[in-house]
């Protein structure tokens, strides 16, 4: 069952379930497609991530009531295949901060952490947080860690990190508590690009070690 | 041209923002206190789009190098006529000093401040270093063109006294339950909004951190969602974080209620050591409350 909120009195969030789930992110970004298709009056704009799809409307020219009536008539209607795109190559130093911290953590060497981490294709959940900033997963099992108990308060752009089953790209200099265990020279944030972000929730990715 | 002579605290360009780009990580944006920013412009006759100056806490000092009509509205400047067009001279200077009460103050001068839109806005983007002309807050020797904005005449006479907001706490806050009401105990919102909340000297436009004084609130984890601004998300430990213009587009912690939109020109003149008093109201009561304000910018004082 979907779940249709507000958010605040210019927004409605469109809640499909709360996990982090391949499925449910095809749910989210078939909604969001059929929305864009639909264009349903005073829709402004739709921001998808993992398991909801947030609709900022246009409060003078439609309310919750019809907008949430347009959205949940496309409930049980959409296809909900990911479209699976090529698989982008993010190269990557294996040599952040915490690559030692988390090798011990997880009791792995280094270069298991990096053989693990590198070893298989992600999935992106969710462009948000701070510009670009690409949330993926899953993370296999044996690397997943509670976020640092105390957030860095810069994390350099193009820095890789972990938390739980998830991992990321900080595309801009912003603070993070994520463990760090790479960088990335490739540019995920543009403004004077468009799209302004690399990557789109449903988009793949693999890490590739270079030293 | 417009000569930075003092920056002031942290003073930088700002318009309407670029909402619609929260799917690639950004914040809307735009002036904090929407609202005196459009009563700036609206004094010196500028549409509510052209881009003005916001002024944090201590305001700059601007040299001007043509004459101009420019008008100060929001917190108050403790230098410069507030709420009512000022003329310039050329060669000129308009020091807007310390503000108080309130924290932002906004510079309108009619025609516009003229820096390259970036992704469709003026806005100085922080979390991005981007936009309001040099990806950063003003310094000491910047130079601001102005614009061909202006299309209606400057006020002649002050903006009325009516149709200002209060300019200091306390402040009561309208707020609309959710989106992740249900992440917390059924009489949690009820025991939020009894609460004199206090407003930390962690403040910034990315969001403002308030104190529950007597209560902490729990709630269950959430999947990453969407956030919007005037979000109350829950931390860990207890506390609230407001969510303002340039908040993080995606939010980890359960958003209670949600502020309106008419309310976050509110928050954006809160002091460390305000209290600030939600009020649960439903969409219908929201949408009058910004009729109101959008009401008042319609007038013709």
């Amino acid at each position: 069952m979907w779940q249709v909120t507000p958010a605040g009195d210019r927004g409605l969030l469109v809640t499909l379930g709360h996990t982090i789930d391949p499925a449910l992110l095809g749910q989210v970004l078939a909604l969001d497609k059929a929305l864009a298709d639909r264009r349903p009056s005073g829709l402004i704009s739709t921001v998808p991530a993992y398991a909801s799809l947030l609709c900022h409307y246009d409060a003078g020219v439609t309310d919750t009531a019809r907008l949430q009536a347009s959205i949940l008539e496309l409930e049980g209607h959409l296809d909900v295949a990911l479209a699976l795109g090529s698989v982008l190559d993010v190269p990557t130093r294996y040599d952040g901060p915490d690559l030692a911290g988390v090798a011990l953590a997880t009791n792995l060497t280094p270069a298991g952490v990096i053989e693990m981490h590198a070893g298989r294709e992600y999935l992106v959940y969710c462009v948000g947080f701070a510009p670009g900033f690409t949330y993926c997963g899953a993370l296999p099992d044996q690397l997943s860690l509670p976020r640092l108990a105390s957030p860095r308060l810069r994390v350099s752009a193009g820095s890789i990190g972990i938390a739980g089953r998830q991992t990321g790209i900080y595309a801009v200099e912003s603070p993070g508590g994520w463990h760090l265990i790479g960088r990335t020279a490739l540019q995920l944030f543009d403004p004077a690009a468009d799209p302004p972000a690399r990557f789109k929730p449903g988009d793949r990715l693999r890490f590739i070690p270079t030293s | 041209m417009i000569e930075v002579v003092d920056a002031g605290r942290w003073t930088t360009v700002q318009d309407r923002g670029r909402p619609g780009l929260e799917r690639f990580g950004l914040p809307p944006g735009g002036a904090a206190d929407w609202f005196a920013a459009a009563v700036a412009n609206r004094i010196v006759g500028n549409p509510q789009d052209a881009a003005i100056l916001e002024c944090t806490a201590t305001g700059p000092t601007l040299r001007f190098s043509a004459a101009a009509v420019v008008a100060l509205a929001g917190g108050h400047s403790t230098r410069a006529a507030n709420w009512q067009p000022i003329p310039i001279a050329q060669g000129a200077s308009l020091t807007v000093g310390t503000i108080a009460p309130g924290l932002r103050s906004y510079i309108a001068v009619r025609g516009g401040i003229d820096v390259p839109p970036v992704l469709g806005s003026r806005s100085f983007c922080q979390r991005g270093s981007f936009g309001g002309g040099f990806g950063r807050p003003l310094q000491r020797g910047d130079a601001l063109a102005v614009g061909r904005l202006g299309d209606r005449d400057p006020l002649s006479a002050p903006w009325p006294e009516s149709h200002r907001l209060p300019a200091r706490g306390p402040w009561e806050v309208r707020v609309i339950p959710g989106p992740q009401l249900d992440a917390f105990a059924g009489d949690a919102l009820q025991r939020l909004t009894a609460t004199a909340c206090r407003v930390t000297p962690e403040i910034d436009r990315m969001g403002l951190r308030l104190a529950t004084p007597g209560l902490r609130l729990q709630s269950h984890e959430i999947v990453t969602v969407p956030m919007t601004a005037g979000a109350i998300q829950v931390t860990p430990s207890g506390g609230l974080i407001v969510l303002h213009v340039d908040h993080q587009s995606t939010g980890g912690y359960p958003a209670i209620a949600t502020v309106i939109t008419a309310d976050l020109a509110l928050l954006a003149q809160a002091r460390p050591g305000d209290t600030v008093r939600f009020r649960n109201v439903d969409p219908t009561e929201a949408a009058r409350a910004w009729r109101r304000l959008t009401g008042w910018l319609e007038l013709d004082p």
